[in-house]
């Protein structure tokens, strides 16, 4: 008999975000103003435990554990008036402010409090959980409470079934699916999509409403990393993410929107080319041809405090640090007028004694390997280690953990690395995270990289956490931004900022690493860009000899499916289908036609997607589709067919490089909201359209 | 300890809106031990909940005064009550340019003590019911009400023999489109109570099924119209212009135009919503006659009317919904043949379920609020008699006032939909001197004639629905169904050009494969103009799975 810890989360409403939400000032999203919901995940994660219990050999029982304000006690109702036997309520000041590491340890130590008092010391157990929460979006805290018991972790679940006397769970990997089973329990499973959620009833909402639950405080559970003290990250800052604008240009003839798609490829690369322009290189403050400039700061607000100080001091001219006394300052104080006061000034000339990186080491990119391949991913990495490497006058390295992946080395360095670092042994011959946060942990231990980044892919996304919790390390996931900045006035230089989405992509936060010995990140695929590959270039190889065994596997690989029956929303163009296809034949025919003649003249990529309501219609099957209820892409190029761009539609697409839009009706909202339109029916437009693709070949 | 049936509860109110509340919150004031759930098919309190809305704020005072005197210190009631109504406007809008201010003819009324001077609105609160509701929610789970979302209602058991209500059931959870039971299927429980309130709102489901099982009679049709509602965001400018406390109410242009006609019931609406926010809506009366009518053209064309464009020009929509509201008055009150009551033993209906609109205010809510509070102190009075129940209840509304002010307004609205705007609206001056209109459905007047105002442009319906945050689970049976295809295909198409496609504010309705459907039964507002406007009765509207629909904030 079983039972089931399943870890729910509060989290604001991000479907429904209103005017009013937004600071009139910054325009950031303020999260309070938000309502308050369950994460969707994690309700699918109850019915995934319900599942368990009701399939498996005994039923044992469901408790529910959350942490948050006591207001979070609404969603542990919501769990009862499901399926829970019990449920705790982690409620303390102290735990707030906390980063994923500080979220995860205390939540593991609630589980082994729940495990003595609860579950009589059973060790028979399975925590279940969201893969990630929709606040968040780092699925990092299931990951790092596996680490923190050092217990199998069974990621992306999206079914589950009892077989042979155990769990088989089917879970997505990069490019397929595979199914597994734990080789011990207790074991972590999250949950990426289950078909089911449950129904509260009536008599057990009224139960649920009733219950009086168990209420555990910090000093209860005696965890040792919590709240802001506890944390390995710190946000520097939140800002509003930029406006996307479209052009809306309206087009007549299919042959001119065959060359504005065609054009839009090469403008989006010259649009990346230009933001990278943008920046400045970053150049360590000792190499700096003025001692006294700061211009690299974290906030624009302490460059340009920096600029005024150091224009004060020129006008000043003072040269060095000691010349400063009392009187002086006042003189600088007066001359920065509004700008800054006494406290700041003070912070800003002790940040000037920081000038040497706070951080020593290698920047390192930690490969991944996919069906014998090396991700791309991976070669993106590099192109970005490369470039924050050469700021801090570093070398790159890159660990590569496998069986037989020597070959892989040469291919490495190639990209851009100057040191490969080989973990080679049978046991790594696929993909365990308990095998590899083991090798790859004990690599950077022996090392100390000062920055280490992982793709944010499935399997990057569960072996990060738990490298970065083993190493007490903080971690930022899904980055979209990497720079090295200073952070001056708390004596930092050279630190990695690290910018991401949060909040379902509506604003951007930018985070730095506190208290580690190694900066950690994971990045977005398709986010940063390679090198040019070259062919020349020397680098060093070094063998680890890792200390493995088959017990180091938490894990039985049942088998592994790719390829077969998947939408790969990675795809650089989509190609969807509305309710304006008329019927699933039309859209068969049209899409085919269409698809294939942009494979043939682009040599890209190509997916299909479709509407919701070309979905209810059933023109195709669901997994196709794209939107707020679907899947949210971000192609280069995306082409909508007699879709009509419901709001929900087009959140979903909305960081599309270049929308196109062909709908026969000419108030179709979509056009609004695309770069190039074009007003007819799909049955007309679309074979003109191929047409043209393939005539200019 | 014993083991209590959870599906039994002593008073059952299925609704939450301001008459079931208001009903929860005096009952258990008075009699604090007793049980009393409240069931509402909106996910959140005040989702469901939309007017304009004026509120003559008195009858909340008689409400929450007995449950606690200050009530008025309170910060949300501060926030609630924010904006009174200082300026009054009625505007007859003779095109689409000119204004003239009409407020006058409501001060002679006024003056003559004509029962027309009811369309003041001096002194009332301009108020989101969305949030009033959500409010009131909070103060009777604050007294021990069990208010619980998410569950709605569709039929009621109701036993002849024992003439009495035995309960309410739930409608089912977890079937697919086909009506297969899904792994997490939930059979719709069956609640049983001693009391049943039902305060589902205009054109209730459970309501409409009990008037006819119990046979409970209006003695004229109950008529609908339907609103249709805009939050848009303005500059700082266009408020302050606008003015805090500046309620708008519009005849004329684009319902109704003299001679040439179109000849439609209603008018426009202009409220403050919260700084810098500006209702606009339009209430049409369900009886127009124009096949291409859709309400919200003539929202469009009030919104590009002269006076009202320069409030809102450049503005962005932040909100939006659609609701009807029953218009039949005295009337067409149901009520059990034998006693008057309205209701039958122990159930009450209340508000707008029963139908409380005053139709020469254009107001219900205090109405609602004061059936409520009839209803809370009926079951109060009668706990040991729950049989007796509805004619206590429908004798405390008569001493409320409620009745009477239901009389004055009674043929109003009849007779505006038998003459017309233009002789209708000043002969109804003579209130209960003129005759009793026998006046049909409103589905039955439709004609194949067009409105003469369709803008260029169709209404943006997805964006519209968007705002309404409307949402149902997708994979569950259309709660909206044609009775019989044929009729769509072989009359109403060919005569109408089927106009449920048309008026319907959510754009359900849409020809796929040359058959109208509710295609998209998961846009719908739960407005239910189509059950009531299909020009042959040919659509039904039943619950979907509680929690659907809109999510109405500040509507």
């Amino acid at each position: 008999m079983s039972d089931y810890i399943v870890l729910v989360k509060q989290v604001p409403d991000v479907t429904q975000i209103t005017d009013n939400a937004f600071d009139p000032q910054t325009g950031t999203l303020i999260r309070t103003r938000l309502a308050s919901v369950i994460n969707e995940l994690d309700t699918l994660a109850l019915a995934a435990a319900n599942r368990m219990n009701q399939s498996g050999p005994k039923p044992g029982k469901i408790i529910v554990l959350t942490m948050g304000p006591p207001m979070a006690q609404d969603v542990l109702r919501y769990s009862l008036a499901r399926c829970a036997d019990t449920a705790v309520l982690l409620t303390d000041k102290a735990l707030g402010g906390a980063d994923t590491c500080a979220t995860a340890n205390p939540l593991a130590h609630a589980i082994r409090k729940i495990v003595k008092d609860i579950l009589g010391g059973s060790n028979d157990y399975y925590i279940v959980t969201g893969m990630q929460s929709v606040d968040g979006d780092t699925a990092q805290v299931p990951a790092q409470i596996a680490e923190e018991f050092n217990i199998p972790c069974v990621t992306y679940v999206t079914d589950v079934e009892y077989k042979h006397s155990g769990f088989e769970f089917t879970r997505i990997i990069s490019g397929g699916n595979q199914v597994v089973t734990t080789r011990s329990v207790p074991a972590v499973i999250t949950i990426a999509k289950y078909e089911y959620p449950l129904f509260a009833t009536f008599a057990d909402t009224r139960k649920a409403n009733r219950f009086k639950l168990t209420q555990w405080d910090a000093d209860d559970i005696k965890a040792v990393n919590i709240g802001i003290n506890g944390s390995r990250t710190r946000v520097i800052r939140v800002f509003p993410p930029g406006k996307t604008t479209r052009k809306c240009r309206q087009i007549t003839e299919p042959t001119e929107l065959a060359e504005a798609i065609a054009e839009s490829f090469s403008e989006s690369q010259k649009q990346t080319a230009k933001t990278e322009d943008k920046t400045d290189t970053y150049i360590l403050p000792e190499k700096r041809v003025n001692l006294f400039n700061r211009n690299f700061e974290g906030t624009k607000k302490e460059s340009e405090d920096y600029k005024i100080l150091a224009d004060i001091f020129e006008k000043l001219a003072i040269t060095k640090l000691s010349e400063i006394t009392e009187e002086i300052k006042e003189n600088i104080l007066s001359l920065a007028g509004e700008h800054f006061h006494k406290n700041a000034l003070e912070d800003m000339l002790e940040g000037f004694k920081a000038a040497a990186p706070c951080y020593q080491g290698e920047v390192w990119v930690v490969a991944e390997l996919n069906a014998g391949k090396i991700h791309p991913a991976t070669f993106e990495l590099i192109g970005k280690a490369r470039s924050l490497a050469d700021s801090l006058e570093t070398k790159v390295g890159v660990t590569i953990a496998g069986d037989n992946i020597q070959k892989f080395c040469q291919e490495l360095i190639v990209a851009g690395a100057d040191v490969v670092y080989t973990i080679e042994h049978p046991v790594l011959g696929e993909f365990d995270p308990a095998a590899y946060k083991k090798a790859i942990s004990d690599t950077i231990r022996q090392y100390w990289p000062q920055i280490v980044l992982f793709a944010a892919t499935p399997t990057g996304r569960v072996l990060a956490p738990m490298i970065a919790y083993r190493l007490g390390c903080g971690l930022t996931a899904d980055c979209t931004e990497l720079d090295i900045k200073d952070s001056s006035r708390k004596g930092q230089v050279g630190i990695l900022m690290q910018t991401r989405p949060a909040l379902g992509g509506n604003v951007m936060a930018t985070i730095c690493t506190k208290d580690s010995k190694s900066q950690m990140a994971t990045a977005r695929p398709g986010v940063m860009k390679r090198l040019p590959p070259e062919p020349a270039r020397k680098g060093k190889i070094i063998k680890q000899t890792p200390q493995l065994s088959e017990a180091d596997l938490s894990l039985n690989i049942i088998r592994t499916e790719t390829g077969k029956g998947r939408v790969n929303f990675d795809a650089e163009i989509v190609v969807s289908g509305g309710k304006g296809m008329q019927s699933r034949d039309n859209y068969e025919k049209l899409l085919n036609k269409l698809t294939a003649a942009i494979a043939e003249r682009f040599k890209k990529t190509c997916e299909r997607g479709a509407s919701r309501a070309a979905v209810e219609q059933g023109f195709i099957d669901r997994i196709h589709q794209v939107g707020q209820t679907g899947t949210s892409i971000a192609p280069k190029v995306y082409i909508a067919l007699g879709i009509s761009g419901a709001i929900q539609h087009m959140i979903g697409v909305a960081n599309s490089e270049t929308i196109v839009a062909v709908n026969s009706d000419p108030n179709a909202p979509i056009f609004k909201h695309c770069d190039y339109y074009i007003i007819g029916t799909v049955e007309k437009i679309v074979p003109e359209l191929s047409e043209a693709l393939m005539k200019k070949q | 300890m014993a083991v209590t049936n959870l599906n039994k509860t002593s008073v059952l109110i299925v609704g939450a809106g301001p008459a079931g509340l208001a009903a929860a919150i005096t009952l258990k004031n008075k009699l604090p031990h007793t049980e009393i759930c409240v069931i509402d098919k909106a996910a959140e309190p005040g989702n469901h909940n939309l007017s304009g809305a004026v509120l003559e704020a008195d009858c909340l005072n008689t409400l929450l005064a007995a449950v606690d005197k200050d009530w008025k210190q309170s910060e949300q009631a501060k926030e609630i009550l924010a904006y009174k109504v200082t300026k009054d406007n009625l505007l007859f809008l003779a095109g689409k340019n000119f204004p003239f201010n009409i407020s006058i003819s409501i001060k002679l009324a006024k003056a003559l003590k004509l029962n027309f001077a009811q369309m003041s609105h001096m002194g009332d609160y301009i108020v989101s019911i969305s949030k009033l509701t959500k409010w009131l929610s909070q103060a009777a789970k604050n007294l021990g009400v069990e208010v619980i979302h998410g569950f709605a209602a569709e039929d009621i058991i109701y036993d002849e023999k024992k003439n009495a209500a035995l309960g309410v059931k739930l409608v089912d959870q977890g079937l697919d489109k086909l009506g297969q039971k899904q792994p997490n299927y939930v059979a719709g429980e069956i609640i049983n109570a001693d009391v049943i309130v039902l305060a589902e709102g205009c054109d209730g489901l459970v309501t409409e099924k009990f008037i006819e099982e119990a046979g409970l009679v209006r003695r004229a049709n109950q008529l609908y119209s339907v609103g249709v509602k805009e939050i848009i965001k303005v500059s700082d400018e266009q408020f302050r212009k606008f003015t805090h406390g500046r309620a708008v109410h519009a005849l004329g242009y684009p319902l109704w135009t003299p001679v040439l006609g179109p000849a439609m019931f209603g008018g426009g609406i202009m409220y403050p919503a919260g700084e810098n926010h500006i209702a606009v809506g339009m209430i049409v009366g369900l009886d127009w006659k124009y096949c291409d009518f859709n309400p919200q053209d003539a929202l469009t064309n009030f919104k590009n009317h002269r006076f009202v464009k320069k409030f809102i020009e450049g503005g962005t929509i932040v909100e939006a919904g659609a609701k009807m509201i029953p218009e039949g008055g005295y009337f067409a009150l149901p009520r059990n043949p034998q006693t008057s009551a309205i209701g039958k033993a122990n159930v009450l209906l209340l508000g707008d379920a029963a139908g409380f609109v005053n139709m020469l205010k254009i107001k219900g809510i205090h109405n609602a609020i004061k059936s409520g509070i009839a209803a809370g102190a009926a079951i109060a009075e009668c706990t040991n008699n729950p049989a007796a129940i509805a004619s206590k209840y429908t004798e405390l509304l008569n001493m409320s006032g409620v009745i009477e002010e239901m009389k004055q307004a009674a043929k109003f609205r009849q007779t505006v939909a038998k003459l017309g705007p233009l002789f209708g609206i000043p002969l109804s001056i003579l209130g209960g001197k003129l005759p009793k209109f026998k006046i049909k459905k409103d589905y039955e007047v439709l004609t194949s004639k067009k409105y003469k105002y369709k803008p260029s442009k169709n209404y943006d319906k997805d964006t519209f629905t968007a705002m309404a945050a409307t949402e149902h689970r997708e994979e569950q049976p259309s709660h909206l169904t044609i009775t019989n295809t044929n009729i769509c295909a072989q009359k109403c198409t060919p005569r109408f050009n089927s106009p449920c496609i048309t008026f319907c504010p959510a754009g359900v309705y849409e020809t796929v494969n040359e058959q109208v459907k509710p295609a998209n039964p998961s846009n719908c507002l739960h407005c239910k103009t189509c059950q009531r406007k299909c020009p042959f009765d040919n659509i039904r509207w039943t619950a979907p799975e509680g929690g659907g629909g809109p999510r109405y904030k500040n509507m």
